[in-house]
């Protein structure tokens, strides 16, 4: 994903010259061949999340559609009382990255981990919230970000995720269904955890003979609640895989929504629980140890339809 | 480059924008009354160097506020507001009845300033610690597209306190931001005490210099001075710059006291204040 971001960023400079990117001190050497074509238009402004906000604000102001990036967690939480007031607040189109959002950095330990960057963006009024599944959904989404009138968050992992086909196009704000199931199970996912719940479907698939729906909601905000409706109609039991602390995220928002439009559906949450992960250990074995990794989402559809 | 589309600044004299800037203060005390809000120390304090700015230094236009080429200005410390206020309808961009109209529910002039709320303001404030930042993005940005146009940011001294502007002073120092230029309302009082005994010896212009700015120190209530040291920014050497001016509140009554952070003046205070100052709240011009 950081790949596509990269060149993505560079197609979008070079046909819009109202695009300026600011780093907070990271990503070397990734952002060369940017710099060497768009020089004063990479901005590297030191280890200073609130200057990277602030100068990005001023930006905007003046008609610059910057993008601000740094590790999510230090992106998102140590400046989010200025993201809140001199972006959002201010409605500026500026589009603030989290690069290794949830916990991508998991083996870096709790300092860079970023559970909460999803809540705490989709807190704010105004903010279009996005974490992307795959190198395809940065390269449509970026885009359409630095088109959208006010400020946005994009979570993006790290380098060489995999890629995923859908025949659905990837527009900001609408579930994607990838894969139409059989027998009303449904898998939500946000972020790249879309990769497992396709391969817990492949499995299923291949050892049962049927298939959960699975759905990606690369946007967490504005929820499509136009998706959620549909997709309730032929969905006896919704599971939402994300990555994402339990408060605020997309099975919140989910479960809200069910509960205000009194829609009935047997529901459960597959994700990190409300806690520091301690003992820096590697991503894999924080999905597996909380059951959210493909074989726990492929034994939650077995589950579904063979109650125990 | 693009030249600025507006020359600077009117051709008052000395001794005018003396007595202007006494209007402006007896039009902050008459809406701390009306409005019934406090914070007059902290909008009193900078008249001088506001007056200064908006008459002497920044080149604006009311007949086109969103001229591209104009100068901008942003207050920091969105809290002392009803100065900025003033200024305005002083320099013609707002009409002086319009103050009256001070701290009202969904009024045009809030007591913390908001863009919503006003829209001829360049940002809203009220949090501090993110004006000097912005004014960075804004003066990159103006810079990026030729423009010759400059930025100008009040920040107060207990504002200082947050780190935010120490990015943002390294960050124009790093980035040769010359079109820059902040000033330090040094009233030596904050919220709850003095700014020198809650961050120790706080020596600002030293510490501006230091990171790489030019820096003066000056006497925030002498207009001479104040426009004898604007008128030598922008500097050649391509450098931010930023004046610290030790301000004083100009009424005598209300000097060296942090409650004025607080406290309403009641009737007879502003009866008070404007005999001393001699002067006409502008609100009452037709």
């Amino acid at each position: 994903m950081r790949r596509a971001f990269v060149e993505s960023l560079c197609l979008l400079a070079e046909k819009d010259p109202r695009i300026v990117f600011l780093t907070g001190d990271l990503g070397y050497g990734v952002f060369d061949d940017f710099i060497a074509r768009f020089g004063p238009r990479y901005i590297n402004a030191g280890i200073a999340e609130a200057q990277l906000v602030c100068a990005a604000a001023g930006l905007a102001k003046e008609g610059y559609r910057p993008l601000v990036y740094s590790i999510a967690s230090f992106m998102t939480g140590r400046p989010f009382e200025l993201i809140r007031i001199s972006i959002a607040y201010a409605g500026l189109p500026v589009i603030v990255v989290g690069a290794g959002g949830g916990y991508c950095y998991a083996n870096s330990g709790v300092t860079h981990h970023a559970a909460e960057d999803l809540a705490l963006m989709s807190l704010l009024p105004g903010m279009t919230v996005t974490a992307p599944g795959d190198p395809g959904e940065v390269r449509a989404l970026l885009p359409q970000l630095a088109a959208l009138p006010g400020p946005s968050y994009v979570r993006i992992g790290k380098f060489g995720e995999p890629s995923y086909a859908s025949d659905e196009p990837v527009v900001v704000g609408q579930a994607r269904w990838l894969r139409q199931g059989t027998r009303g199970v449904t898998l939500v996912t946000t972020g790249d955890l879309a990769v497992p719940a396709l391969e817990a479907a492949d499995k299923v698939q291949r050892e049962r003979g049927w298939s959960p729906t699975v759905v990606q909601f690369h946007t967490v905000k504005p929820l499509d609640e136009a998706a959620l409706g549909r997709l309730a109609q032929d969905t006896h039991t919704l599971f939402v895989a994300e990555e994402v602390c339990p408060q605020g995220g997309l099975a919140a928002a989910i479960t809200e929504w069910m509960v205000r439009t009194g829609t009935r559906m047997k529901f459960r949450r597959l994700g990190p629980p409300d806690a520091f992960v301690l003992g820096n250990p590697r991503l894999e074995t924080v999905r597996k140890k909380f059951g959210y990794n493909a074989v726990a989402l492929f034994e939650a559809c077995l589950a579904a339809v063979t109650p125990a | 480059m693009k030249q600025a589309a507006t020359e600077a600044t009117t051709a008052m004299s000395v001794a005018e924008l003396e007595q202007m800037a006494r209007r402006i203060r007896a039009s902050c005390i008459q809406m701390a009354q009306d409005g019934k809000e406090g914070h007059l120390s902290s909008s009193l304090a900078y008249v001088d160097a506001v007056t200064a700015l908006y008459f002497g230094w920044l080149r604006l236009d009311p007949a086109r506020p969103d001229d591209p080429e104009r100068d901008r200005f942003i207050l920091s410390k969105g809290h002392g507001c009803t100065a900025l206020y003033a200024t305005l309808a002083a320099r013609g961009f707002l009409p002086r009845r319009i103050l009256k109209e001070y701290n009202q529910e969904f009024g045009p002039l809030p007591n913390h300033s908001c863009r919503h709320a006003l829209p001829l303001l360049e940002m809203s404030a009220g949090s501090l610690g993110q004006g000097l930042g912005v004014a960075t993005g804004i003066a990159y940005g103006l810079r990026l597209r030729g423009s010759t146009a400059r930025v100008a940011v009040v920040l107060g001294d207990g504002e200082c306190n947050e780190g935010s502007v120490w990015e943002a002073a390294m960050f124009a120092a790093a980035q040769h931001l010359g079109n820059v230029l902040a000033v330090v309302d040094y009233n030596g009082i904050q919220a709850v005490g003095r700014s020198d005994e809650i961050m120790g010896h706080t020596a600002l212009e030293e510490k501006f210099r230091s990171f790489g700015w030019n820096a003066w120190n000056v006497d925030g209530t002498r207009m001479a001075d104040l426009l004898a040291v604007l008128a030598q920014v922008p500097v050649v050497n391509g450098q931010p710059s930023v004046i610290v001016a030790r301000t004083r509140m100009g009424v005598s009554f209300m000097e060296n006291d942090v409650v004025w952070h607080y406290r309403k003046p009641s009737e007879e205070e502003v009866r008070r204040a404007l005999a001393e100052l001699q002067a006409r709240p502008l609100q009452g011009d037709e």
